[in-house]
């Protein structure tokens, strides 16, 4: 059963792994935007600013170039392949599959996530220990707390990013809805700037929406602005938006199978 | 001569409203859009209040100077969004074969490239920049005179081609490569943040190839340092920018079709 998934994940992974130019391409990107951020925080650092609610430049930059490098591994195509699918009618022949189709598109972007870590995390860490020196963590106990609740920040992102796909069985052309969503998360994640500088009314309204255990939860570990117990706490939360989103997913993609109409041929 | 003129003005018209339509054929595309551009750029710039406000004026750039920058180079690069988008799409053009078609139409090839496609929703792109502009000039208290007018039109002229002119060339190199895709994607948040973001805030060598190697700061840095009557950091150039940037724009335009022409000369199609 799980052969075949790992079947999925590694034919992505070698498929990823083949395109050359795309993966320099996006390296460059991500690049840019990290050099620039990085510049942001200096400039607003400049002329001996010491702590801004007790987070040094070292902090923020740490905080930057993990956002970054999450933000270039969290591969969420779930959202686009469903919606091509329906669009090309590939769906039908998806849904002949013997195993869960969902888990396939998962099993996909986990193969996507570890060709990302691959090409395109380790040059960008490589760059970014060169220009601004080794990110390091907090302490030991941060970068092992980190990475539990990365994973579950990727299954937060995931899957909101097949809701967003989901609804492409009711509306067909679903258009860029998941750029909608993403440029959402991008700033009520704190994935750009910390939500702790956001004004304290949208810092209270996000402590209710999923997004800020995203990003900011990870990164708030891993540069150690949170305890240990907070960090749990927080890891809590995350998994409890896990189950939530996971049982509106299976609420919403039993309906789908009822929905689901077929175009063309 | 006037013909010729007329004609490839009713091309283009034409051209024009075939892209229209096909572009309202899908509403609900065409909400997706209207929901995400809005929220990228008032983002962005909330973005840099919030840094503002928690820490000082980025450079001596204090809140109402950044949106008067902001605003004027998302007007640029909305403009460009309208009118060249095409240029993003070169390399594929070349691997489907489309540009084959171009080829055999009696009429100027770049002419062609660039008019056949009005992105009618690009004008989304210019909604959150004028809006966040105004914005800006309204906070700086920006002189409304008719030099300044005249100026800012010239200035925004000037972006546009630069703009222009950069991705001409990068869709160049399809012609050699038949792919580039993603350079356009590197291309764009290079512009962003050279154009949007006050260009001293990066060390020297940065702005020195944003000057003299790729001259992107004209687009927007210098001229909107000019208009707010600061001072840039580095360069100092006799008159205005309001005249060195539409003299940039032009001779980037030229070359960059002139590059153009000679990757035109080296297209082979990609067979099929």
């Amino acid at each position: 059963m799980l052969q075949a998934y790992w079947y999925i994940t590694k034919m992505k992974l070698l498929t990823n792994l083949a395109y050359r130019f795309e993966v320099f391409a996006s390296v460059g990107t991500n690049l840019i935007l990290m050099l620039a951020s990085v510049f942001l925080w200096q400039t607003a650092y400049k002329g001996g600013v010491g702590t801004v609610q007790s987070f040094s430049l070292q902090d923020l930059t740490t905080y930057t170039i993990l956002s970054i490098m999450l933000g270039a591994m969290f591969v969420c195509d779930v959202q686009d392949t469903i919606y091509y699918k329906i669009r090309e009618g590939q769906i039908v022949t998806d849904f002949y599959r013997p195993i869960p189709l969902l888990a396939c598109y998962l099993a996909d972007d986990i193969g996507g996530m570890l060709s990302a870590m691959a090409n395109r995390v380790v040059p960008l860490i490589l760059l970014a220990s060169i220009f601004f020196g080794i990110p390091w963590p907090s302490s030991a106990l941060s970068l092992l707390l980190f990475f539990p609740s990365c994973l579950l920040s990727y299954a937060i992102l995931w899957l909101l990013s097949a809701l967003v796909g989901l609804v492409a069985f009711w509306v067909m052309e679903l258009g860029n809805m998941g750029m909608v969503k993403d440029s959402i998360v991008r700033v009520l994640s704190g994935s750009i700037v910390p939500l702790w500088f956001f004004p304290e009314s949208v810092q209270t309204i996000s402590k209710f929406l999923p997004f800020q255990y995203t990003y900011q939860t990870p990164l708030g570990i891993y540069i150690g602005n949170v305890g240990t117990k907070e960090a749990l706490g927080a890891m809590a939360i995350q998994a409890l938006w896990v189950g939530l989103l996971f049982l509106l997913l299976m609420a919403g993609w039993k309906r789908t199978k009822k929905k689901t109409l077929i175009q063309g041929g | 001569m006037l013909a010729s003129f007329k004609h490839y003005v009713s091309v283009a018209s034409c051209f024009a409203k075939l892209a229209v339509q096909r572009q309202l054929e899908y509403p609900l595309f065409l909400v997706s859009w209207l929901l995400m551009i809005p929220i990228q750029y008032f983002s962005g710039i909330w973005m840099l209040k919030i840094i503002v406000d928690r820490f000082q004026p980025l450079n001596g750039w204090d809140f109402p100077e950044l949106t008067f920058l902001y605003g004027l180079g998302l007007i640029s690069h909305g403009i460009l969004v309208v009118f060249f988008i095409n240029t993003w799409h070169i390399d594929n053009m070349v691997i489907n074969g489309g540009f084959d078609r171009l080829l055999l139409r009696p009429m100027n090839v770049f002419f062609q490239l660039v008019a056949s496609y009005v992105n009618f929703i690009g004008l989304i792109d210019c909604i959150p920049g004028i809006v966040i502009f105004l914005y800006g000039c309204h906070i700086v208290g920006f002189d409304w005179s008719l030099a300044n007018i005249g100026k800012l039109l010239l200035v925004l002229l000037g972006g546009v081609l630069i703009r222009a002119a950069l991705f001409i060339a990068l869709g160049t190199i399809a012609f050699w490569t038949k792919r580039n895709a993603s350079m356009v994607g590197f291309a764009l948040s290079m512009l962003e943040r050279a154009t949007m973001y006050p260009l001293s805030m990066y060390p020297y060598i940065l702005q020195a190839i944003f000057t003299f190697l790729i001259p992107i700061g004209f687009i927007s840095f210098y001229p909107a340092a000019e208009f707010l009557g600061k001072s840039n950091g580095v360069l100092e150039l006799p008159l205005s920018f309001a005249l060195w940037t539409p003299t940039i724009g032009i001779v980037c335009f030229l070359l960059a079709h002139w590059v153009f022409r000679m990757g035109m000369k080296k297209y082979e199609s990609a067979g099929s």
